[in-house]
């Protein structure tokens, strides 16, 4: 043990060498004897494909290989599988079609970018030309890219032989709908909310690359992709898709430049590239374009809701009665019939006691880009449903918004000497004080002094606003057993092994994932306390599935809470062994002995020896404890017993300009729980990470799909992200509430800033727009300022 | 995307019909058409070179004319294909006799698809604008020589 790292805001380790050009991403590798792919994309959504010729692409020189939807469908490959299968509420199974690699003569596009052909070249440009040169005859037919108007009456189906009427699966939960509808016609004030949540593009700044390479001689395959879960990668393709030996194939994901969940999934072009270089004996590399990061990168979101919750005449919420409509796209990806149910449904709790809950839900193709996992998944459109709810539902009754929340918030327990809350939607929160993270932001809002400068505002012919968002989220996602009888066909553990080296340094492998989260710092701070050793004698290795035991990946914020978790178990093992060789070799009972600074001392005496001294005996077992096996190497392995359930209360201020309608944040708040920290500096980055995104999606991001389902803003100048400019310094703080059931009392940081802040940019436009005598429910996000214009006119 | 326009031509209807019925002059006055072949009764081939601010391309496709109306209106089928994406329109081209002036107007709406649809499509209507405003001054020119 020492004192030095755990909770400081050590700089982080790997940013030297992203800051000075130095990280190495799969693009940056190049294989001798490297090929380029470049992918054919259907630039309809929905059309017959009736002939490609390829002849005029092969006549060029420099191209190795061209395939198409048909060489992939006589090599009899599968596509790729869905890992979650929610079914309807009467017991029928999900409607799964099939999502092929290529899509092949006679058979139907499904969204735009859905792919026909890879030309393979020896440069990229060949490829990108002979790409082109790829004649594709299409029938083109109608598309539907709406999930409300894909489920009425006569829509054209995406998938006419699986699900005619376009309706992947109905599901609800919660208590019975009609306890639910009682509750809510006795209810004194009903709010009611129909809504979008838009659909927007994940962005990572890294496009996603992969590069399959099969080895003749070992007959070996190594893929090198950009993703958050190399092992599930590998047991997707290896299992589902290609049918190759687990053995045989690994997973490599070396520096990824940001994922936000886009890159946890197995994508076609993975498995492509892997079974395009056993097909010509070389490597293949296929590197997306932004442009078909933005038309292929799995989207988030995309919510058509009614929503409505019921207030008792003193304010208390009797009951949440809602609707939803969430657009899967044309395929199923990896998770997405997990994140609009049990990623979902089961927060429309929120912070609040109401007694009667239920969700009916109704998932949709489309003739669009799958929509799966993006920061926060599931939890930010819940959140997003009962924030609005809350402040709107204040507005209605002429409530102060901070009051009916304390009111009806769920009193604080801490999941030792209190037991957890039990939901009405299924889940058990560990701990939690609401209260204390409202009452924190108020104060640093001056919430009084707030509205006073509202009402001068006014007078002065300005729109002031405040909005609230006080949300929790379940991360350490999860429990296997737990998510295992919910419908995953995975378990959520996660591994890790310990390994001292005969020097006393420590090599620490995780089936985590960074990709800009600082694992190599955080962990290893954890590491090296826990050993009393510096952090330089301390590396972290993750991403490599021929190096690191099978673990789950990096992604619903995880990391920390499950991986950190299993680091933890590893160390356990070491200092128990550490300590017999310890006693050993000072001759002394192991229960006389304590560990601190790096060293076992026997108590009351000047006796000890260092944690380098034990290493070196357990790889030089000279003298050492008779029947102890040598070495100093653990792995384990850690499930949780539980989610974690960080919480926070987040608050915008906006001025709104009545003459354009133009939003300006003025100042946003971030009060965070996320259970004991490791390192400040990292998680208030993360916070400030989740908190651009979640503002960008209230104020700026939205995919547009036409009504020929072509994604018509697929590009930067069109599709736009929040910049530096758009953003006030923020301001966070934090309380500390300690997850009972891990070892470390950390919950998870990566997605918090990103669930709970969009809704309170919204309230405080809602706000500012009442403030002015302008009674608007709702407008859609985002809130450009068009849109804010013409709702108060 | 609509596609809609007006102007009042120097020349009686008949002559206007008869400019618009001929390949040559048709070829000459549409902004962008590179080539323009008949190949039926109504139909023909156009090879066109369009720029919308950051996308260019070489289009190639049909052009039939349908519902025709002799002096008077006919929609015209537009199917052009190209590497940055593929345009379909049905415009209704009508003529109003205005004695020694004729009113050419039109109305239709365009379907894009592709590189265009995702990155031309917010300075379409401009370029669509544009060359509206070219093809009468073309019009306008060839009436005069």
């Amino acid at each position: 043990m020492s004192n030095r790292y755990i909770g400081k805001s050590i700089k982080r380790v790997e940013d030297k060498r992203f800051i000075t050009g130095k990280g190495k991403y799969t693009d940056d590798m190049v294989l001798p004897q490297q090929t380029y792919a470049h992918i054919v994309r259907s630039p309809y959504a929905h059309a017959l494909v009736k002939k490609i010729d390829i002849s005029a692409a092969l006549a060029i020189e420099g191209v190795v290989a061209v395939f198409t939807g048909d060489d992939i469908r006589n090599a009899g490959i599968n596509g790729v599988p869905c890992g979650w299968q929610v079914n309807f509420k009467d017991g029928t199974t999900m409607k799964e079609p099939s999502h092929p690699l290529l899509v092949g003569t006679g058979d139907t596009i499904k969204h735009l970018g859905d792919a026909v052909a890879v030309v393979i070249a020896e440069d990229r440009n060949i490829a990108a030309d002979a790409a082109d040169a790829v004649e594709v005859d299409y029938e083109v037919k109608n598309a539907i890219s709406n999930p409300f108007e894909a489920v009425q009456a006569g829509a054209t189906p995406v998938h006419p032989e699986v699900a005619p009427n376009n309706i992947a699966f109905d599901w609800t939960l919660g208590n019975p709908r009609d306890e639910v509808d009682a509750a809510i016609a006795a209810s004194h004030h009903v709010t009611t909310l129909d809504f979008i949540n838009q659909r927007v593009i994940p962005n990572a700044i890294e496009p996603r690359v992969a590069i399959g390479h099969y080895d003749t001689t070992s007959e070996k395959y190594t893929l090198y992709t950009s993703t958050q879960n190399p092992h599930l990668i590998r047991l997707m393709m290896s299992a589902f898709v290609l049918g190759i030996p687990e053995h045989k194939v690994r997973v490599v994901g070396p520096d990824v430049g940001g994922g936000f969940g886009s890159k946890i999934f197995h994508y076609t072009e993975e498995a492509l590239v892997v079974w395009a270089s056993k097909q010509i004996e070389r490597p293949v590399k296929w590197t997306s374009e932004r442009s078909e990061a933005f038309m292929t990168d799995a989207h988030g979101r995309d919510h058509v809701t009614k929503a409505e919750m019921g207030f008792d005449k003193d304010g208390n919420v009797m009951a949440l009665r809602v609707k939803t409509y969430a657009n899967l796209g044309a395929y199923l990806s990896l998770f997405a019939p997990a994140v609009p149910t049990y990623l979902h449904g089961t927060l429309l709790q929120g912070l609040y006691t109401t007694p009667k809950i239920n969700i009916d839900l109704v998932g949709v193709f489309t003739h669009t880009n799958a929509v799966d996992a993006y920061r926060g998944a599931g939890r930010p459109e819940a959140t997003y449903l009962l924030e609005r709810l809350m402040d709107l539902g204040a507005l209605e009754m002429g409530m102060d918004p901070a009051d009916l929340r304390f009111r009806n918030f769920i009193p604080p327990f801490d999941g030792v000497t209190q037991p957890g809350y039990q939901t009405q939607v299924a889940l058990q929160y560990d701990s939690g004080n609401y209260e204390g993270v409202l009452k924190r932001g108020l104060e640093m809002l001056d919430y009084k002094g707030f509205r006073e400068d509202q009402k001068e505002a006014l007078k002065n012919g300005k729109l002031l606003g405040v909005g609230f968002s006080t949300y929790v989220e379940a991360c350490g996602i999860a429990p296997s057993a737990v998510v295992g009888s919910l419908g995953a066909r995975a378990g959520l553990y996660e591994s890790a092994q310990v390994r001292v080296q005969p020097t006393g340094k420590v090599s620490v492998y995780t089936g985590s994932h960074s990709h800009g989260q600082g694992h190599e710092t955080t962990f290893v701070q954890i590491v090296a306390d826990k050993f009393g050793i510096p952090m330089e004698d301390v590396e972290l290795i993750h991403g490599d599935s021929d190096t690191v035991a099978f673990g789950m990946g990096t992604y619903g914020s995880r990391s920390l809470a499950v991986g950190g978790s299993a680091i933890m178990k590893s160390i356990d093992k070491i200092l128990e062994k550490g300590a017999k060789i310890a006693a050993h070799k000072l001759e002394a009972n192991i229960d006389d002995l304590e560990f601190n600074e790096g060293k076992w001392t026997v108590k009351g005496t000047d006796k000890s020896i260092s944690f380098g001294d034990v290493s070196l005996t357990a790889y030089v077992p000279h003298v050492y404890p008779e029947g102890l096996e040598p070495g100093l190497d653990f792995s384990s392995f850690y499930d949780p017993a539980n989610f974690t359930y960080p919480f926070g209360c987040h608050i915008a201020v906006v001025e709104i300009d009545p003459e354009t309608g133009k939003v300006k944040l003025k100042r946003f708040l971030a009060v965070d729980d996320v259970g004991n920290v490791i390192n400040p500096m990292i998680v208030d980055g993360q916070i400030h990470g989740g908190l651009a995104q979640g503002i960008g999606q209230a104020l700026f991001e939205g995919a547009i799909y036409d009504d020929n389902g072509q994604l018509i803003n697929g590009s930067y100048m069109d599709y736009c992200m929040p910049r530096a400019d758009d953003l006030p310094m923020f301001e966070i703080d934090r309380t500390v509430t300690p997850c009972p059931h891990n070892p470390l009392g950390v919950k998870g940081a990566g997605e918090a800033g990103c669930i709970g802040s969009t809704p309170a940019v919204v309230n405080a436009v809602i706000d500012a727009l009442w403030s002015g005598g302008h009674q608007v429910k709702d407008i859609l996000m985002p809130l450009t300022p068009e849109r804010v214009w013409r709702a108060m006119q | 995307m609509q596609l809609t326009g007006s102007h009042t031509l120097e020349a009686p209807t008949a002559q206007v019909w008869k400019m618009l019925m001929d390949t040559e002059i048709l070829a000459k006055i549409v902004p962008g058409i590179s080539r323009l072949e008949k190949i039926g009764e109504n139909e023909y081939n156009a090879v066109s070179e369009i720029k919308l601010g950051p996308v260019s391309g070489s289009f190639s496709g049909g052009l039939t004319l349908s519902e025709i109306i002799d002096n008077q209106e006919f929609t015209l089928n537009v199917s052009q294909n190209s590497k940055i994406g593929n345009a379909d329109a049905a415009i209704k081209i009508i003529l109003k006799d205005l004695g020694n002036q004729t009113e050419l107007s039109f109305d239709g709406d365009a379907r894009l698809s592709g590189l265009l649809a995702r990155t031309g499509q917010r300075v379409l209507s401009g370029v669509a604008n544009s060359l509206t405003k070219q093809f009468f001054s073309n019009f306008d020119e060839e009436l005069q020589n």
